[in-house]
């Protein structure tokens, strides 16, 4: 039982994870919007890359910046189509509209990029470290090393800054915010690329692990929604514990229990969770 | 003069036999979109190429056969509605499968209705038990079978002591196991089983699994893995980077040509089995399988896989029975194939079990070369 | 019935009763309208399944104002149930339907407890794990079916005491279907104008009047919920037996998006909303399928476009161009 070796391949797991939820809870603690596109985006974000790679000949970084300027201004267009539905706050029509613009993401995806499996080259993910008997690879400590800093710089802006603030009093009463002055519209908006690119900024560097297809979709992220609730909707610094706790809860459960079994373990004990303290989990 | 007479004479038979006759509807249902949908094309493709090579020859029963390919995008509710058109267009066959839960969904459908259903790649055993189609015919092997093969390889050849699996958990992934296990007993394996590890059909991330893996340290590990296109060549890099030093050893059938192509030489030393190669013995000599590999390779611009041999030789199968029993009734053609020997398949001669398997003949063999599939037969 | 309620209902009562009961037969005998073949059989049987089943999700939208993600769960208690009972106990098809009802509302019983306090996306969110969970436990309980299902489902057999009804082909399973999408509609028009139905639109609508009015909102809420599980249950039980397989692929976002759809598409509290979407959705995909890619597309592209441009689906966007006009 090598519980050294467990404990790496666990925050290996946690800092993807946490990567990958950053936007979402934020999404969902500013704006309240269940973003079911999450998954697709994350899928585009990686053939971004990958096709920036290998067909415009881009270096690795070059290619990170590619995505996540890409996914903004897609997140910017889809803010816009959808931004009357976000100012009467019609929470469940906003929904199922991300859903469905999923589906034509995916759709669209297969059509652009095809339907094979493709690896992204040329990252550090190939390049492995070996401490004894222990071995993580470079790729690994780029997405820890990446998620705390992004982490550590959206926490600053948010508790620290006087924009951070404003998306903070919008999360909490965006009609109260508006009477203030505050323009919501272009909070949300913000706060949407923000997402799009995050989960771009995710893909770039988690996806490399392995191959990528236009058939990703929420199911690859779907921790993300545990991660997300389990850390409180909402809490960045909830989000980031949640994330490495649940990789590390997974890589033990994994070794000591039966692996098949995680997902539906994980989803238990959110539910359990739920039961126990739901009134923790509603921003309002 | 004589022209004249000659073309009068063709148009009077022209006039006076019988109505031409109508084509012959082959009918394909394979995923053709989402994860699996390059591998359904693939075996889409080779039933179209083994359609047109019987066409050129002068067709079937002296009729034309022409192809009609649908999508069941992996999901069994789709594929039931597929098969409703099917029916509606009233094709005389179906070749189908490369998901077994679509493949037992439509099963019943095509068998109230009539329509006489080859699977060509989906594994579950429930396909044959007879309950959704009592005609039921499937080319791909069965999970029975492979577990002898790789068992006999693991006790007898590699003589491993130690052995664990890493299995996917699923009917599928358990039921190899399972029956694998069943042959270990059969064979007195003296070894000891060491652990199994699982993992979803959708997991991507294997480093939990291999560390405890390499805690065991066995001779061999048997791998079942059924996602060529994510999963599995992810696994190989893994298991590569993770430096364990026991033998890969796959199940039947899971190092297609996508995860040669993903995993490059980290494949380096996998051992495994598999139904078809156009480049090994014995079906480098097949006369069948020949023309069909040139024919594949001109239209398509590469070798064909076992997945696209699955696919011709349903059609094969099929179209060598209706041409002996002169009939395109599903119980006549199905009972032509249940239990009898087919001659002049990408296989050679094609045995069935009386329940509609066809019996495989493996070649066991060891990837030298991943980056270019380059493989050396064993035994 | 006050003087202040509209009376239009007592006008020419006799008309729309004569008009209903057209409509039904009609109805009934559309499959031998469209050619009698096992395919407008088989396609018309789907239909009404498939729209039983968004009913469902349905009655919690229009009567909740919450969307419900976890109704494959009880679709799939449905068909789980009816393939467990007749395949391992040859029990008939009553049998089967009631213990559909009973699980049904058991589990709706937990779930709704449990979401109780949650509201819009959090109520959505948890309502979706559970669909996980249930999912991961059929997947991996073997006793249930495991990974690939349980087969060979038998005919559906109903006892009348003198006679048996088998449903076995398409053509014996429409009748079935139809009475079941009938015996739905009647029931959520009759609920619409129940206590509970109009104190529910009343929560929803107007929160603070319903507490005036001494109404307990979980109450409610809980009725609700627990009304909606079994009707996506028994479309679920039907399932299983026009399709004699049932696996995991019952909790497939398939269905979910297709419960989605149906109801939004045309508008909440419309009653032949769901079943004019799902007729929709399955004749796109049948008749104008372009290949998974762009039916894909297209279906996003509808599901985003109705709900962008107007929200309260296409009913409300032509009520909204029929004022401009006039």
């Amino acid at each position: 039982m090598n519980v050294a070796q467990q404990i790496i391949n666990g925050l290996v797991l946690g800092s993807g994870y946490a990567c990958i939820a950053l936007g979402w809870t934020i999404l969902l603690g500013v704006a309240r919007l269940v973003n079911f596109a999450h998954g697709q985006l994350y899928m585009l974000g990686a053939f971004v890359t990958w096709y920036a790679m290998t067909r415009l000949g881009m270096p690795y970084p070059l290619a990170i910046l590619a995505a996540i300027v890409a996914l903004a201004i897609l997140g910017a267009l889809m803010q816009s189509a959808m931004m009357g539905l976000v100012m009467t706050q019609n929470l469940t029509s906003l929904m199922i509209v991300t859903l469905g613009l999923g589906y034509v993401l995916q759709g669209g995806s297969a059509l652009i990029f095809g339907g094979n499996p493709q690896t992204i080259p040329g990252t550090l993910a190939r390049a492995k470290v070996d401490l004894g008997s222990l071995w993580f690879t470079w790729q690994d400590v780029l997405v820890l090393a990446a998620t705390l800093a992004l982490y550590g710089a959206v926490w600053l802006f948010t508790q620290k800054t006087r924009f951070g603030s404003v998306i903070r009093a919008v999360a909490e009463d965006p009609k109260l915010a508006e009477l203030f002055g505050i323009n919501a519209k272009v909070v949300y908006l913000l706060v949407f690329v923000f997402e799009c690119s995050a989960v771009a900024l995710g893909a770039a560097l988690v996806a490399p692990r392995s191959p990528i297809l236009t058939s990703m979709g929420f199911n690859e992220v779907i921790m993300t929604f545990v991660v997300v609730v389990l850390g409180g909707i909402g809490s960045i610094g909830g989000a980031l514990a949640a994330g490495l706790g649940l990789g590390l809860f997974i890589a033990f459960f994994g070794a000591f229990v039966a692996h098949a079994y995680t997902t539906a373990a994980a989803f238990a004990v959110l539910l359990a969770l739920l039961v126990i303290r739901p009134a923790g989990l509603a921003t309002k | 003069m004589k022209k004249t007479i000659k073309v009068a004479i063709a148009l009077l038979l022209g006039l006076t036999s019988p109505a031409m006759a109508q084509d012959i509807k082959v009918g394909t249902i394979f995923p053709l979109s989402g994860g699996a949908g390059p591998d359904g094309q693939s075996v889409t493709n080779a039933v179209k190429l083994a359609i047109e090579q019987i066409n050129e020859k002068g067709g079937l029963l002296g009729r034309k056969i022409t192809l009609i390919s649908k999508d069941d995008e992996s999901t069994p509710a789709v594929g039931v509605s597929r098969a409703n058109e099917m029916i509606a267009e009233k094709v005389d066959v179906v070749i189908e499968g490369w998901n077994s839960p679509v493949t037992l969904a439509m099963q019943p459908i095509l068998a109230r209705a009539g329509v006489l259903d080859i699977t060509a790649v989906s594994k579950s055993d429930l396909i044959l038990a007879g309950e959704t189609n009592p005609l039921a015919i499937r080319i791909n092997s069965s999970n029975g079978f492979d577990a002898g093969v790789i068992a006999k390889y693991v006790v007898e050849t590699l003589k491993a002591k130690k052995v664990a699996f890493l299995t996917q958990n699923d009917v599928y992934g358990n039921g190899f196991q399972t029956a694998v296990e069943a042959e270990f007993k059969k064979l007195n394996f003296s070894g000891q089983i060491v652990t199994t590890e699982k993992f979803a059909f959708k997991d991507t991330d294997f480093r939990v699994q291999l560390t405890s893996l390499k805690s065991a340290n066995p001779d061999a590990i048997i791998v079942t893995n059924s996602s060529n296109s994510s999963g599995l060549p992810a696994m190989v890099e893994q298991y590569r980077q993770a430096d364990l030093k026991s033998t890969f050893v796959g199940a039947v059938g899971i190092m297609l040509p996508t995860v040669f192509k993903v995993a490059g030489d980290a494949n380096n030393g996998i051992i495994s089995a598999d139904i078809y190669f156009w480049n090994l013995p014995p079906f480098d000599a097949i006369p069948e399988s020949k023309s069909f590999v040139a024919a594949f390779k001109k239209a398509y611009g590469v070798e064909p896989d076992k997945s696209a041999a699955l696919g011709a030789a349903a059609l094969q199968v099929w179209a060598r029975a209706v041409e002996a029993t002169k009939s395109l009734d599903r119980k006549t053609v199905a009972e032509a194939i249940r239990g009898k020997t087919i001659k002049g398949t990408v296989f050679g001669d094609a045995q069935f079990l009386p329940n509609g398997q066809l019996q495989p003949r493996y070649v066991v063999f060891k990837v030298v070369d991943g980056k270019t599939a380059k493989l050396e037969a064993l035994e | 019935m006050t003087v202040i309620e509209s009376r239009s209902t007592n006008q020419l009562p006799m008309a729309r009763s004569a008009a209903i009961a057209v409509l039904i037969v009609v109805g009934f005998f559309l499959p031998r309208l469209l050619g009698g073949t096992s395919v407008a059989y088989s396609t018309l049987t789907t239909i009404a399944i498939f729209a039983v089943m968004c009913y469902g999700v349905d009655v919690v939208l229009s009567y909740l104002g919450e969307v419900s993600l976890g109704h494959t769960l009880f679709w799939a208690v449905g068909g789980y149930t009816a393939a467990n009972l007749s395949v391992k106990y040859g029990l008939n098809g009553w049998s089967t339907a009631l213990a559909t009802v009973g699980l049904c509302v058991v589990a709706a019983g937990f779930l709704g407890a449990v979401t109780l306090r949650t509201r819009e996306f959090v109520f959505s969110l948890v309502t979706y794990a559970a669909a996980v969970v249930a999912y991961e436990i059929a997947f991996n309980w073997d006793a249930i079916g495991g990974s690939d299902g349980i087969v060979g489902i038998s005919a559906l057999k109903l006892p009348f005491g003198f006679a048996t009804y088998v449903g076995g082909t398409q053509e014996e399973l429409w009748p079935i279907a139809f009475v079941l999408l009938l015996l739905t509609l009647a029931f959520i028009a009759r609920f619409r104008r129940s206590r509970l139905g109009t104190t529910a639109l009343m929560v929803q609508m107007n929160p603070p009047l319903a507490a005036s009015l001494g109404i307990d909102p979980r109450k409610v809420r809980l009725a609700v919920f627990l009304i909606s599980a079994p009707i996506t249950g028994l479309a679920g039980w039907l399932y299983a037996y026009q399709r004699a397989y049932v696996g995991p692929d019952m909790f497939e976002s398939y269905f979910l998006v297709m419960m989605l759809t149906a109801v939004v598409l045309i508008g909440r509290r419309v009653l032949v909303g769901p079943l004019i979407g799902t007729a929709i959705l399955i004749a796109q995909q049948n008749l104008l399928s372009l290949g998974g890619d762009w039916n894909k597309i297209i279906l996003g592209s509808v599901l985003a476009l109705v709900l962008i441009l107007g929200p309260t689906g296409l009913v409300g966007f032509f009520r909204r161009f029929g004022k401009t006009r006039a």
